[in-house]
């Protein structure tokens, strides 16, 4: 009956508690897709990064992750792979040389860090080989007695590899794409024209379009109008294992697009072959071996077993090698918390606030309750059940729209282009898939039930202390 | 058979540091199956005497016992479950829970005592029959006329069968022939249920009615009449 009669009770004024419901549905919506966005891109960050940059174990000579030196190599690599292949869930290995270099070509050069690879191993580890740009060439797939190089997008652009320019092929992309006519004839300046590098490019667009234009469009016409030519070359130099500096024309096999232009504008790959042969090392010889787990959950203790079957090398984590990732998985927990507690103090003040106005609003009725016999615990349950019906009815229209809209957005992603290069610059993905597990909406259940009873304590107790006799004769 | 008895009961109120003698030393007994009416002028203390017998308010001085228990000696929790079985209230603004239906505000005592569905549902039609109301059953009280809600709130006072009935101003607020229609059924139920009606009235029909008829001035009783 005091379920019935609370639930009865919540409906009396429709207006003001579909109001509050309305609130707390967008409070609790506006929460748990916040958290789902965020989720999202630190999961993807973190996959990212050991999907694409650092995979979750790297084997080195001790030091060598210090000091860079290039004669700390990791001899007997063949020892060491069957050790990492006897640990069971250590799936894959790849086996890198690593060197500290120049990247030159006629106008540009950059520091970089040139990484040599096995591409076949390679690909079994990292997912490097898929994010190739469209049109700029291969994964080392042609047999070439040159020199290869991949190189990131934004080295590219660095080194004055990508250049602009607006031709008719480019003006029938950008109308596919959407670009209206109007915007397409502010184009007529530059057709032509060609840009050595992307910011003479930007300074041109901004003095054609407008700031809001150039914000919308921009980035949309700078992917269409940039060009790459195949088979374009670049010098590396660097120092060999004697301390000599070398250096070698490089043709460039594609450019790769990882989102992250940090490391687009440091990483070059080449192959192992052609690094070692410049550099006068061993054939045999790595400086690291990368090694990928079927599990992240299991890194420290598959860590522990390498460190102890290699003691003479240097087994790191992905936490130590990234700290900032570790960090960031640390702190998403603080992060909920912190934003679940402002969201919650949010919700209570609304229901504290709703329940003193129906305590107050019914004085003369609770008064009458208690004079026929209702007791005090009764009269508790029924407000603190109306205040929880309140909160868990938005609540739950919250997570469910909040849960519709993560699996949509999930699929689809959200798609935040005009931040691309803030979020890029930072190793983040301009594409953002909102994900949450299905436990948080039980964790948010859960709480909200919590933060319902608690709200309704103040009113309850407001309710309690009320006189029978006064209470009836109120108007 | 006494079920109530009132000795040398004083409520003073202390308002704005005067003090108001709104019953003063009165002492009274009601028998089972009593239908009396307290009568007197505005503040003659009818309905603080009412207040006082129901355990809503403490007396200054004085005892009320009720078949055999002293309210005195109740805790505030003892006294709130005593009022739930033994007393049954019907108010002069009615007083229905308006999210109720007619039915679900009748059965709420028994919910509070934990009846079964059977013995409620039994009670109720019972009762909405006694008070002419059965078709009603689910209607709510906004889409009833006033006469017909106070029929209600008589019907929610008997559900569970208390020793007595405290009604202050029963038919104030009620056109004479709803008034008339609620007193017939009340009579009728004191005299098949058994039950005391206590009455607070200005209502010439509820005292040309009562079989008692106690008279109230200044906090006083300055008659007590039986009829025959």
């Amino acid at each position: 009956m005091i379920w019935k009669t609370a639930w009865k009770n919540v409906w009396r004024n429709k207006v003001r508690s579909l109001v509050v419901i309305a609130s707390v549905t967008v409070g609790i919506f506006a929460g748990v897709f916040s958290i789902a966005l965020m989720n999202g891109l630190i999961e993807q960050r973190i996959s990212d990064a050991l999907n694409d940059e650092i995979s979750h174990i790297q084997i080195t000579s001790k030091n060598f992750r210090l000091n860079n030196d290039p004669q700390l190599t990791i001899a007997n690599s063949e020892g060491v792979l069957s050790v990492i292949k006897s640990v069971k869930g250590a799936t894959d290995v790849s086996e890198r040389t690593i060197i500290t270099g120049m990247a030159n070509t006629a106008s540009k050069s950059a520091g970089v860090q040139i990484i040599g690879i096995d591409p076949d191993m390679e690909k079994r580890v990292f997912t490097l080989y898929s994010k190739l740009m469209p049109g700029t060439g291969d994964y080392f797939e042609k047999d070439s007695k040159l020199n290869l190089a991949l190189i990131g997008q934004e080295l590219a652009k660095d080194l004055n590899i990508i250049r602009y320019s607006v031709d008719s092929s480019t003006i029938v992309r950008v109308r596919e794409k959407g670009l209206s006519e109007k915007l397409i004839s502010k184009l007529a300046p530059i057709t032509g024209k060609k840009f050595l590098n992307e910011k003479q490019f930007i300074k041109e667009m901004k003095s054609l379009f407008s700031k809001a234009e150039e914000m919308k469009y921009g980035l949309l016409i700078r992917k269409e109008a940039w060009s790459f030519r195949e088979g374009a070359r670049m010098t590396l130099t660097f120092l060999d294992k004697e301390n000599n500096q070398v250096g070698s024309v490089f043709r460039l096999t594609a450019l790769y697009d990882m989102a992250n232009s940090m490391f687009e504008k440091s990483s070059v790959f080449v192959r192992n072959s052609d690094l070692k042969k410049l550099m006068g090392m061993n054939e045999k010889d790595f400086h690291q071996v990368v090694v990928k787990i079927s599990n992240v959950d299991q890194t420290d203790e598959i860590a522990d077993i390498l460190a102890l079957k290699l003691p003479d090398l240097e087994v790191t984590t992905w936490k130590k090698i990234s700290p900032d990732l570790a960090m960031m998985t640390d702190m998403v927990s603080q992060f909920y918390l912190i934003f679940g507690i402002i969201i919650l103090a949010a919700l209570a003040f609304g229901i504290i606030n709703t329940m003193l106005m129906v305590v107050l609003e019914r004085t003369r009725e609770l008064g009458m309750l208690t004079a026929i016999g209702m007791n005090k615990k009764k009269v508790f349950s029924m407000i603190m059940l109306e205040s929880v019906f309140l909160s868990l009815i938005g609540a739950v229209i919250g997570m469910i729209v909040s849960n519709i809209l993560i699996r949509i957005t999930g699929n689809t992603g959200i798609n935040l282009a005009q931040a691309a290069e803030g979020f890029e610059a930072l190793g983040y993905s301009a594409i953002v898939y909102p994900k949450i597990s299905a436990g948080f909406f039980g964790i948010v259940t859960i709480l909200i039930i919590i933060t319902g009873i608690l709200s309704s304590i103040y009113p309850a107790m407001k309710a309690l202390k009320l006189n029978p006799v006064e209470a009836i004769r109120a108007e | 058979m006494k079920i109530i008895e009132i000795k040398n009961v004083s409520k003073i109120y202390n308002e704005s540091e005067v003090q108001v003698n709104a019953v003063n030393g009165v002492t009274l007994d009601f028998q089972e199956a009593e239908f009396a009416a307290i009568v007197g002028p505005s503040g003659s203390g009818k309905t603080t005497l009412l207040n006082l017998i129901g355990g809503l308010d403490n007396p200054t001085s004085g005892e009320i016992i009720i078949d055999g228990t002293n309210l005195a000696k109740l805790k505030s929790s003892e006294l709130i479950d005593f009022r739930m079985r033994n007393i049954g209230f019907v108010f002069q603004a009615y007083n229905l829970i308006p999210v109720l239906t007619a039915k679900e505000n009748v059965e709420f005592i028994m919910n509070l005592q934990s009846w079964s569905k059977k013995e409620r549902d039994e009670r109720t039609f019972e009762l909405l029959k006694a008070v002419g109301l059965f078709e009603r059953a689910n209607s709510r009280p906004a889409k009833m006329s006033g006469g017909q809600q106070q029929r209600i709130a008589v019907a929610r006072a008997l559900a569970s069968r208390p020793k007595f009935v405290l009604a202050d101003e029963p038919t104030a607020n009620l056109d004479s022939k709803s008034a008339s229609t609620l007193l017939e059924i009340m009579e009728k139920l004191n005299h098949e249920e058994k039950i005391t009606f206590i009455f607070s009235t200005h209502d010439a029909r509820v005292v040309k009615m009562a079989h008692r008829v106690i008279t109230l001035e200044d906090g006083k009783v300055v008659s007590d009449d039986v009829r025959e």
